[in-house]
C-alpha cells in the first residue's frame, strides 16, 4: 500500500511537495485552509526579477496537481497535528505516515507602525496592496488623481526590534527595486524614492535590477528610514526622515507612501509547535533540525518542513526546498 | 552606689563614638545645607510642623505603622524592635529614678541597673514590667531570625542582599537581648529578684550551677552584652542602622518643607542614610519580578550612593515607575535621588546642540486652548486624530501647538539627567506657549503633562491631561459619547497614575462609554508597560518581556479593548498582546454620535 503523507499548506511549497512526492511513488494529501490553493502568490501582480506573471506560475503549478490527480482538500483548517495525524478545525482527524509542515508567512500589519500612518491616512498603501493595484490594472491616488512623486519605505516590520521583528525579510529590498520600476513604467514623470537602511540584492539577477533602477529609470535611493508620516492640506503625505549618507534630517511631501511590509512568523505556529513538540527560533518561525544537513527536517521524525514556515524565501527557493523535503519524507519511510 | 565595672568598657566606648559620629554627621549635613533650607527651618520651628513631626516620629520611627499595612507580621516585628528597646530604655529610666529619686546615673548606670541594683529592695512590678518589655523585644529577635529562613510568611518574597558592614551589626543587633536576658538572669541567679523570665531562668540556674560557675557566668555573661551594644554601637553610624537616628530628623526636616530637587543637595544624605535597607522596594520592583535583575533596585541604588560606590548602570537601570517609592516605609523620595544622581553623572550639556531650538515655531490654528502632543502622540496618530475630532465636535478652538512637528517638552533628557539641556527646551516651548497667548494647555501625554506641571513656570495657563479635559467637556454637556456594550480594561500610566495622581478621570470617562474590567494590580499599585522612557539601560527585549507580563494581566480582567491614557503605554501594551490597545482618545472619539 502507498504511503500516505499529509502536506500542510496548499501555497507553492505545499503544491511542490506534493508533485514530488507523487512523483516518487507516494500518496500526498494537500490540506490547505483557504478556499482555493495558491497561497500568498495569488495577490501577487509580477515576480522579481524578470517580472514574470505569477498568474503563470500559479496556474503551471495547478496545472501540474491537477494532471497529477493529487488530492486537495481546500476551507480545511489544521489545528494540531503529530506525524501520524492531524486533526482538523471541523473536528476532523486525518491519519499519517508523515507530515510536511508548508504553511508560510503572514505579511506584517503596518498598521502597528502607527506613526506611518497605514490604515489612518489615504494614500499610505503597503507593497502587497501595490500588487492587488497592479493586478486590478488601477494604480492611482484615494482621489484617482496620478502620483506625482511616489516613497518607498523598506524594512517595515523586518529589523525592527520596535515591533519584535528582528529578522531580515530578505524579499522586501528587490521587492521595492521591482514595484519601483513598475511605478516608473507607469508614471515616468513621477519621482520615486527608496528610503533604505541596507539594500540586500542577495539572487541572481537582483543587483542588476538595482542598477538598472538607478542607471536606466532614475529611481532616488535614500539611506535612512523614515521616522514618522502626517497628512498635508492637499491630501499627501508629509514624511520626515534623516539622509544618513550626509547627516541631515530632511523632510518631504509626497503623493503615495509605499511600505514594504516584512514577512513574520503565523501566529498559529505556536500551537502548532507545541501538540507536535517541534521547536521554533526566537523569530516564531519554525527551526529545522540544523541549518545545514537537516534544513528541511524538524527535530520530530517524521515531520518536515517547506518553505516560509521556517524562515522568508523567494519563490525559487521555496520550490527548491519543497523537492527537498518530499525527498526527505520519502527517504524517512523508505529506510 | 558605684556605678562602674570593668564590662561596662565596650558599651560606653562604644556609646561613645556612636553618639559623636552622628553628632558629626548631622552637624555636617545640617551645615551644608542651602541657605534657602536653613530658614525653612527656622521659620518652622515654632509651629505646628514641628509638634506633627513628632506624631510622626511616634507612628512610624517606634511604631512603624506604614509596615503594618504592607504585612502585620512585618509590621510587628519592626514595632518589637523598636518601641520595645525604647520603652526598655525609658522604663528602666524611670526604674532607676524609682529607687534611687532624681539623682545623676551615669549611662551605663541606667543600662546595667539590673547589674548594679542587688542590694536594693525589689520592686516586683517593675520587674514585672522590664521581663515583659524584654519578652516582647525578644519576639522581635525571634522573628528576625525566621525572616531570614521563611521571609514569605511576612510577605516578601525577596529580601535585600546586605553587605559585610551590616551583617556584622545585625549579628550584633541579634544578640543583644538573648545575651541581656542571660546577663539578667545569671544576677537574679546569685542575688534573687527578676519576673517570670529572668527570674524563673535565674532559678533554674541557682538549682542547676554551683555559685563558682555562677560568678564566672555572670562577669561572661555581662561582657558578652556590653560588647554586644558596644559593637552595634560602633557600627550603627556606618551601617544600615543608621536609620534609626536619621528618621528622626529626616521626620523634622520633611515637616519643614525641605524637598530633595533635580541637583544633589546635602538634605539627600537624611534620605540616603534614612533607609534601613528593609528590601520592601525589591518585590514591586518589576525589573526584579520579571527581569530576574537584582541589584539596582532602590534599597541597593541608595546603598551605593552613600557608600560613593553608584555606578551609572545602576543609577540607570530604573523604570521610574514609583511603585518603591509608594510602598517605602520611610516614605523617601525615590525618584528625585535617582534623578539628580543622574544629573550628577550625566549633566554635561553640549552648548550648541539645541541652538536650532532659538525661535522654531512650526503651530498651526488659533484659539485660548492650546494642544501639545507631544513626540509620542505624533508617533501614534490614531491618538491626535481622536483629538482633532474631540475638539471639532465639541466646538473648541484650538492652538495645534506640534503638530507639524516641535521642541520636545524637555522630560526625557531631564529623566536621563540632562538637565541642562532639558531645561533649554523648557525656556522654548513656555516662550511659544506665551507667544499665542492660550489659557488652557492641553496634552494627550502624561510625561509631558508632569514636566508642564512640576518643572514648567505657566502661571496662568491651566495645564490638563486629556483624559480630564475630557472629562470636563463631558460634564459640560459639550460632549455627548453614546455608551455601548464594550468592556474595557484600563493600565494605569506611571507619569499619570503615581506621577501625576490622576486615577478617577480617565475610569469615569470610559464608564461613560462602556463597561470597565480593572486588572489585578491597579491604580497605586498598577504595573508599569515597562517602555518607560526614564530606563536607557534595558533593551527592546527586556521591555518586551514586561510589556507581555503586563498585557496577560490586563487580559484577564475579561476586557476586549485595552485602555490607556499614555501614547507610549499604548505602543508598549500593543506590541506585548494581540488585543486591542486604544488610547482613552480613541474609545471616546469613535463613541461620538
Amino acid at each position: 500500500m502507498k504511503k500516505r503523507i499529509v502536506v500542510i499548506g496548499g501555497g507553492p511549497a505545499g503544491m511542490q511537495t506534493a508533485l514530488r512526492l507523487k512523483a516518487r511513488g507516494m500518496e500526498p494529501l494537500i490540506v490547505e485552509k483557504e478556499a482555493e490553493t495558491g497561497g500568498k502568490l495569488r495577490g501577487w501582480h509580477v515576480l522579481f526579477p524578470t517580472f514574470t506573471p505569477a498568474g503563470e506560475v500559479l496556474a503551471e503549478l495547478r496545472h501540474r496537481v491537477r494532471e497529477a490527480g493529487i488530492e486537495t482538500m481546500t476551507s480545511a483548517e489544521v489545528v494540531s497535528f503529530t506525524q501520524h495525524e492531524v486533526a482538523l478545525a471541523d473536528g476532523r482527524r486525518l491519519t499519517a505516515d508523515a507530515v510536511v509542515l508548508a504553511t508560510g508567512f503572514t505579511l506584517f500589519d503596518a498598521r502597528i507602525k502607527e506613526e506611518y500612518g497605514y490604515g489612518i491616512y489615504d494614500n499610505v498603501v503597503t507593497s502587497a496592496d501595490i500588487e492587488r493595484m497592479l493586478d486590478e490594472g488601477r494604480v492611482a491616488k484615494a482621489d484617482g488623481s496620478r502620483p506625482k512623486r511616489i516613497a518607498f519605505l523598506h524594512c517595515v516590520g523586518s529589523r525592527d526590534e520596535k515591533v519584535c521583528q528582528q529578522h531580515c525579510s530578505r524579499v522586501c529590498c528587490i521587492t521595492g527595486v521591482k514595484q519601483a520600476i513598475e511605478m516608473k513604467r507607469l508614471f515616468p514623470e513621477a519621482d520615486v524614492f527608496n528610503f533604505y537602511m541596507d539594500i540586500r540584492m542577495f539572487g541572481p539577477g537582483y543587483e542588476e535590477l538595482y542598477r538598472e533602477a538607478q542607471q536606466r529609470y532614475n529611481i532616488h535611493f535614500v539611506r535612512g528610514r523614515i521616522s514618522e508620516a502626517s497628512p498635508t492640506i492637499d491630501g499627501g503625505i508629509q514624511i520626515k526622515a534623516e539622509d544618513t549618507l550626509t547627516g541631515r534630517p530632511l523632510r518631504m511631501s509626497v503623493d503615495l507612501l509605499v511600505l514594504l511590509v516584512g514577512m513574520r512568523a503565523n501566529d498559529d505556529n505556536a500551537a502548532l509547535a507545541a501538540a507536535a513538540g517541534l521547536e521554533r527560533a526566537p523569530s516564531g518561525f519554525m527551526a529545522p533540525r540544523d541549518p545545514f544537513l537537516g534544513n528541511v527536517r524538524s527535530n520530530v521524525g517524521g515531520i518536515f518542513y517547506a518553505g516560509t514556515v521556517s524562515a522568508p524565501k523567494n519563490i525559487g527557493e521555496t520550490l527548491n526546498e519543497a523537492a527537498a523535503a518530499a525527498d526527505a519524507a520519502v527517504d524517512y519511510l523508505n529506510a | 552606689m558605684n556605678f562602674y565595672a570593668p564590662f561596662c568598657l565596650p558599651f560606653i566606648l562604644g556609646a561613645a563614638a556612636m553618639f559623636l559620629t552622628l553628632l558629626w554627621k548631622w552637624g555636617r549635613w545640617l551645615y551644608l545645607l542651602p541657605h534657602a533650607d536653613k530658614l525653612r527651618i527656622l521659620r518652622g520651628l515654632p509651629t505646628r510642623a514641628t509638634l506633627d513631626a513628632v506624631g510622626e516620629v511616634i507612628s512610624e520611627s517606634l511604631l512603624h505603622r506604614r509596615i503594618f499595612r504592607i504585612n502585620p507580621l512585618l509590621g510587628y516585628m519592626h514595632m518589637s524592635l523598636a518601641f520595645g528597646w525604647f520603652l526598655l530604655i525609658a522604663v528602666g529610666w524611670i526604674e532607676t529614678i524609682a529607687y534611687l529619686g532624681f539623682r545623676y546615673v551615669p549611662l551605663q548606670g541606667h543600662v546595667f541597673f539590673k547589674y548594679f541594683a542587688t542590694n536594693l529592695p525589689h520592686k516586683p512590678a517593675f520587674e514585672l514590667t522590664m521581663d515583659l518589655l524584654l519578652l516582647f523585644v525578644l519576639s522581635g529577635v525571634a522573628l528576625a531570625w525566621g525572616k531570614r529562613l521563611r521571609s514569605r510568611a511576612m510577605g516578601m518574597r525577596r529580601t535585600t542582599k546586605h553587605v559585610p558592614g551590616d551583617r556584622i551589626a545585625l549579628t550584633a543587633l541579634w544578640f543583644i537581648f538573648p545575651a541581656r536576658l542571660i546577663a539578667e538572669s545569671t544576677t537574679c541567679a546569685l542575688y534573687g529578684g527578676g519576673s517570670f523570665l529572668t527570674g524563673s531562668l535565674g532559678g533554674w540556674m541557682a538549682a542547676h550551677l554551683g555559685t563558682m560557675t555562677l560568678v564566672g557566668l555572670e562577669t561572661a555573661a555581662w561582657w558578652f552584652y556590653s560588647s554586644c551594644l558596644g559593637i552595634f554601637f560602633v557600627a550603627l553610624p556606618f551601617s544600615r542602622y543608621m536609620h534609626i537616628f536619621t528618621e528622626i530628623p529626616l521626620i523634622f526636616l520633611r515637616r519643614y518643607k525641605l524637598r530633595s530637587g533635580e541637583k544633589e543637595s546635602s538634605f539627600d544624605r537624611f534620605q540616603t542614610e534614612a533607609c534601613s535597607r528593609c528590601g520592601i522596594c525589591i518585590d514591586p520592583c518589576q525589573l526584579q519580578s520579571v527581569l530576574d535583575i537584582r541589584d539596582v533596585q532602590s534599597v541597593y541604588f541608595l546603598r551605593d550612593r552613600r557608600y560613593g560606590s553608584l555606578r551609572l548602570q545602576t543609577a540607570d537601570n530604573c523604570l521610574m515607575c514609583g511603585r518603591c517609592a509608594e510602598r517605602c516605609p520611610v516614605d523617601i523620595d525615590l525618584n528625585t535621588l535617582r534623578l539628580n544622581a543622574r544629573d550628577t553623572m550625566r549633566n554635561v550639556p553640549d552648548e550648541k546642540r539645541y541652538d536650532y531650538l532659538k525661535g522654531l515655531d512650526r503651530s498651526s490654528g488659533s484659539g485660548k486652548t492650546g494642544y501639545f502632543a507631544g513626540c509620542m502622540t505624533l508617533l501614534t496618530p490614531r491618538t491626535m486624530q481622536a483629538m482633532a475630532r474631540i475638539f471639532d465636535a465639541a466646538g473648541e478652538e484650538v492652538w495645534w501647538a506640534d503638530r507639524d512637528g516641535g521642541v520636545c517638552c524637555g522630560r526625557p533628557l531631564k529623566l536621563a539627567g540632562e538637565t541642562d539641556s532639558a531645561h533649554r527646551m523648557m525656556r522654548c516651548n513656555t516662550e511659544l506657549f506665551r507667544k499665542h497667548g492660550i489659557a488652557t494647555l492641553v496634552t494627550s501625554c502624561p510625561i509631558c503633562l508632569k514636566v508642564f506641571r512640576e518643572d514648567y513656570a505657566l502661571e496662568g495657563i491651566e495645564v490638563l491631561h486629556h483624559s480630564e479635559y475630557i472629562l470636563r467637556l463631558m460634564r459640560a454637556g459639550r460632549l455627548a459619547p453614546n455608551r455601548g456594550t464594550a468592556r474595557f480594561t484600563y493600565h494605569d500610566p506611571c507619569e499619570l497614575g503615581r506621577g501625576s495622581g490622576i486615577y478617577d478621570e480617565p475610569r469615569a470617562v470610559i464608564e461613560a462609554i462602556g463597561e470597565l474590567l480593572e486588572p489585578a494590580h491597579t491604580r497605586e499599585d498598577a504595573l508599569c508597560c515597562g517602555s518607560s522612557v526614564a530606563n536607557v539601560a534595558i533593551d527592546d527585549g527586556q521591555q518586551l518581556r514586561i510589556a507581555r507580563s503586563v498585557t496577560a494581566e490586563l487580559e484577564r480582567s475579561g476586557a476586549e479593548v485595552i485602555v490607556t491614557a499614555c501614547p507610549l503605554c499604548k505602543k508598549a501594551l500593543g506590541r506585548g498582546t494581540r488585543r486591542e490597545v486604544r488610547d482613552l482618545a480613541e474609545i471616546v472619539s469613535e463613541a461620538l454620535p
